[in-house]
């Protein structure tokens, strides 16, 4: 269990398939990479669990939730995540 | 000398005109002695040259006889008789300077006169003594003493004080006042004084006038050797009866010598009795050796005496020594006056004296010593009377109030630590009192040595003494006593409270017995089996066994009571009255006491009764178990039996469903048997038993597995008929159907009818599933697994397994259709609007998608558009970002 944090920089797209959310009794996960894609390039890994949008803690959120929150990241997007 | 006559008279007159008045008086004088011899001279300057009437002159007035005259008339007969007369006259003791005989026999009447004179002078005024002064000054002095009651006379000298004449009517006046009177003379008349007086005395006293009158008045300063001359003259008259006064005198001096004696001889007997009465009344009051009580009155002693010594005997020793010296006085008066020496009168003697007085002085000196002595002890005996006092009042304050303190019954009501307090107490008094037998000694010690000083007040003083001596004693004794009655209580509190203590010792873990012993006799027990009971029953029987030794203890303790009770009784000691290590009363512990005894039967009763209900609870379980025993079993075959039909794969689906009918209606008709059990079951548990050890199956067991094979029988067939409807909907062949069964039973280790994560995994690949072993596979396959297992179960039914294999094959929706759809729906816009969504949708749709689609926020938003997007992958927990 690594928690590690990246910053990407804006603009969006991110460059990676969010998944899962509390609707789903899923964990937000990333499950896919664009590849060469912002998060690709900051070494984000496929399958790693997204634990904090933007400082906040992503346990909780749906899956709504957490998707309206990246989006609302616009010039930078800080992630907690754990491989 | 008449022929002489004519011619004398002239020289008489040129001579006296010449060699003044002294002639004449000279002239008279030597006739006035050489009457006697019968013979006359008229020239003083002739009649001597011869030196015959000169030697008869002098014999004359000498009364002695010279060497026989020569009696020739040659100048060297009369140089040589005039020597004789010389010669006499020097041997008389008078110095004849510058006269010699022929100046003499050559009628020098310089010489001559000179001659005249020394010889008056020697014969006529050298003799002359009036009271030791003698010749000039004698004769003055006789004059003077004589003229002394006159007083218009004053002689004081023999030239002027003459002159006036009253002199020698003074001095005639004296010795024969009948011959003149006195009191007609005047001073102013000097002549007539003068005349008066040569005329009387030259007529009644013999005496010749040598002066002359009228010279005297007119000279002013008469001849003084002429008027001594004559002067004499009246002293040699008088002195014949001066001789008499003189021996009237001496007389009168012896007798009063005598007298004088006499009366100093009776003054020293008087003195002398005075000063030995004194004496003999003195040396009582030295020799009074009566001690006086205060040193105040021995201190007026002292002060007596010092008064005595200062003012009293100083004058006494004054009259001793007077009378010493009047003694020596007297004797030597006597001795001089030729008189016998003075005896004193018997005991007046001088050694009477001195030895009275020695005894004085004896005594003075012993009674000073006395007095001091006396006083010093006095001293001492006030120091010491006022240290008795001083002591005495002390120590008599001090034991004010001993006594009553040391009777004070206060130990009587005390507990044991006031009384280890009060014995405490008692030992500082009793070592205050140690200290003050000193006290106590000493001050007998100061009474005796009182005693022994001979004290005025020793009674007063041993009668205090004897009073604090007698408290002294008092005290100790009642110190002593107090002391024994403290140690006595003590002892006994300290038993009282040992008893006390070993009482509440045993009082307290027997009365903890007691309550645990009533606890457990009450105890209410849940026994389970009959050897618990048993147990119980044992226990309870073992107990009994100890009631006798309990009961002996009991008695003890409460021996122990009854024996402090006793104590207390016996010896009246005042107790406060509780124990204090304890509450636990006697009545307390006899109460539990009877109370356990009570209680022991009733349990006995309660434990007969509850082995009873044991026996039946075994009765029971017996039953119940026996049933289980065959329920269970015939369970668990069905289960089995089920489950394998469930997995086989010969026979159609039909076959299966037709095979499980035919179980399911066997299950139910087993179901009176299950309600016996519950029936069972129920005896027991309202009998409250909890466990059976003869069977292993417990009524939830089969309960559950009973509900376990209904549900799974239904769910069994329920499965089946949802493969049928899936083979049926889905087209899919029975083959595949087998195929799927088979690798499900392949990686259903378990034959549990369901796969785990592991296991599905493992089938996926099989089945050709590309599930790589890393992230993306892992979130591939957790995808996979959250549509197989929404529930999160754990396990993947075959079900499941066969809808994921189904759908995977078949078209399904997806996230990206649904966007798509919403595109057009949209008119090929990012966003959508909700009159859009309206138009397309049924209502409720509509509301739904409008109420849950989240605004767009994209460059090209327009308000009220709404982001269908997030939405449709939302749908789908998927969303690209």
């Amino acid at each position: 269990m690594d928690l590690y944090s990246v910053t990407l920089e804006g603009p969006a797209p991110w460059g990676f398939r969010l998944q899962g959310g509390k609707d789903f009794n899923m964990p937000l996960t990333v499950s896919r990479l664009t590849p060469g894609g912002k998060a690709a390039q900051q070494n984000v890994g496929v399958g790693d669990w997204v634990v904090s949008i933007d400082g906040v803690n992503a346990e909780g959120l749906t899956h709504v939730e957490a998707q309206n929150k990246i989006k609302a990241c616009t010039d930078r997007l800080s992630l907690t995540l754990s491989r | 000398m008449r022929t002489n006559n004519h011619l004398s008279v002239v020289a008489r007159t040129a001579h006296v005109l010449l060699l003044g008045p002294y002639l004449v008086t000279f002239t008279a004088w030597c006739n006035s002695h050489l009457r006697k011899a019968g013979t006359q001279i008229e020239n003083i300057e002739e009649d001597f040259r011869d030196g015959l009437k000169l030697m008869l002159l002098l014999e004359v007035i000498s009364g002695e006889r010279l060497a026989k005259p020569e009696r020739g008339k040659m100048r060297v007969h009369k140089i040589s008789n005039v020597n004789k007369a010389l010669d006499f006259i020097a041997s008389k003791g008078v110095k004849l300077v510058c006269i010699g005989a022929e100046e003499i026999v050559d009628g020098n009447a310089k010489m001559t006169l000179g001659m005249i004179w020394t010889i008056i002078l020697r014969f006529a005024i050298q003799d002359i003594s009036v009271e030791e002064t003698s010749a000039k000054e004698g004769l003055l002095l006789w004059c003077q003493r004589k003229t002394a009651p006159y007083k218009n006379v004053n002689i004081q000298n023999f030239h002027i004080s003459w002159k006036d004449g009253l002199g020698f009517c003074a001095l005639i006046h004296r010795h024969r006042p009948e011959l003149i009177d006195y009191g007609k003379l005047r001073k102013d008349d000097p002549m007539t004084n003068l005349n008066t007086a040569f005329d009387v005395a030259e007529k009644y006293l013999d005496i010749p006038k040598m002066l002359d009158a009228e010279d005297i008045v007119g000279t002013a300063r008469p001849d003084e050797k002429a008027i001594m001359t004559y002067v004499s003259s009246f002293y040699h008259a008088f002195s014949g009866a001066q001789k008499a006064e003189t021996a009237a005198n001496r007389i009168c001096k012896v007798l009063a010598v005598n007298q004088e004696n006499e009366q100093l001889m009776e003054d020293y007997e008087k003195l002398a009795s005075d000063l030995l009465e004194w004496i003999r009344r003195t040396i009582p009051w030295l020799e009074n050796r009566t001690p006086e009580n205060t040193m105040q009155a021995m201190q007026q002693k002292l002060e007596d005496f010092r008064d005595y010594r200062r003012l009293h005997k100083p004058p006494k020793v004054q009259e001793k020594c007077q009378l010493e010296i009047n003694f020596n006085t007297l004797q030597t008066k006597l001795r001089l006056s030729n008189r016998p020496a003075f005896m004193p009168s018997e005991g007046k003697m001088v050694s009477d004296i001195n030895n009275a007085w020695g005894g004085l002085e004896q005594a003075e000196k012993g009674y000073e010593e006395w007095l001091l002595n006396e006083i010093r002890r006095l001293e001492r005996l006030d120091h010491l009377a006022e240290k008795f006092r001083q002591k005495a009042a002390i120590h008599e304050s001090w034991t004010e109030g001993k006594e009553q303190m040391l009777q004070q019954k206060d130990y009587e009501t005390a507990s044991l630590s006031e009384i280890k307090a009060l014995l405490k107490k008692h030992e500082a008094f009793e070592s205050d009192l140690a200290a003050h037998q000193d006290r106590v000694e000493q001050i007998a010690a100061i009474a005796q040595e009182l005693n022994e000083l001979d004290y005025f007040d020793s009674p007063s003083v041993n009668s205090r003494c004897q009073r604090i001596c007698d408290q002294w004693d008092a005290l100790g004794a009642l110190t002593q006593k107090r002391s024994e009655a403290l140690e006595r209580t003590e002892k006994l509190l300290e038993t009282i409270d040992q008893l006390y203590l070993e009482y509440a010792k045993r009082a307290a873990p027997f009365n903890n017995w007691m309550e645990g012993a009533m606890e457990d006799l009450q105890d209410t027990f849940i026994v389970h089996t009959i050897e618990e009971i048993q147990g119980l029953s044992t226990a309870h029987e073992q107990f009994k066994a100890t009631l006798p030794e309990a009961d002996k203890e009991r008695q003890a303790i409460l021996g122990i009571h009854n024996e402090v009770s006793k104590i207390v009784q016996t010896y009246h000691v005042n107790m406060a009255g509780t124990n204090p290590y304890t509450t636990i009363s006697p009545q307390e512990i006899n109460g539990k006491w009877d109370k356990v005894r009570q209680l022991v039967p009733q349990r006995d009763q309660a434990l007969i009764e509850e082995h009873a209900r044991q026996q039946n609870n075994e009765r029971l379980r017996k039953q119940f178990a026996s049933l289980a025993n065959v329920v269970g079993p015939w369970i668990q075959t069905k289960m089995e039996e089920i489950g394998r039909i469930s997995i086989e794969m010969h026979g159609t689906l039909e076959d299966q469903l037709n095979h499980l009918r035919q179980y399911e209606k066997s299950i139910v008709n087993y179901k009176p048997k299950i309600d016996q059990l519950e029936g069972d079951h129920q005896l027991i548990q309202e009998a409250l038993i909890f466990d059976n050890k003869h069977t292993n199956y417990t009524m939830e067991h089969i309960r559950v597995g009973w509900e376990q094979l209904l549900t799974t029988i239904a769910r069994t067939i329920n499965e089946i008929e949802n493969q049928i409807l899936t083979r049926d909907a889905k087209g899919i062949s029975q083959d595949q159907m087998n195929e799927f069964r088979a690798s499900f039973n392949h990686f259903d280790r378990d034959h549990s009818g369901k796969l785990g994560p592991e296991e599905f995994k493992a089938c996926l690949i099989s089945l050709g599933f590309d599930i790589a072993n890393d992230a993306q596979g892992e979130a591939e396959f957790a995808r996979i697994m959250s549509i197989v297992d929404p529930n999160r179960m754990g396990m993947v039914t075959f079900q499941a397994f066969i809808d994921f294999m189904s759908r995977e094959t078949a078209d399904t929706d997806t996230a990206d259709q649904v966007m798509a759809s919403f595109k057009v729906l949209a008119g090929d816009k990012n966003y959508i609007l909700a009159e859009e969504l309206r138009r397309e949708l049924p209502p409720d749709q509509a509301e739904y998608c409008i109420a849950r689609m989240a605004p767009y926020s994209g460059p090209d938003a327009v308000p009220g558009a709404l982001d269908y997007m997030s939405f449709s992958t939302a749908l789908y927990g998927e969303s690209d970002l």
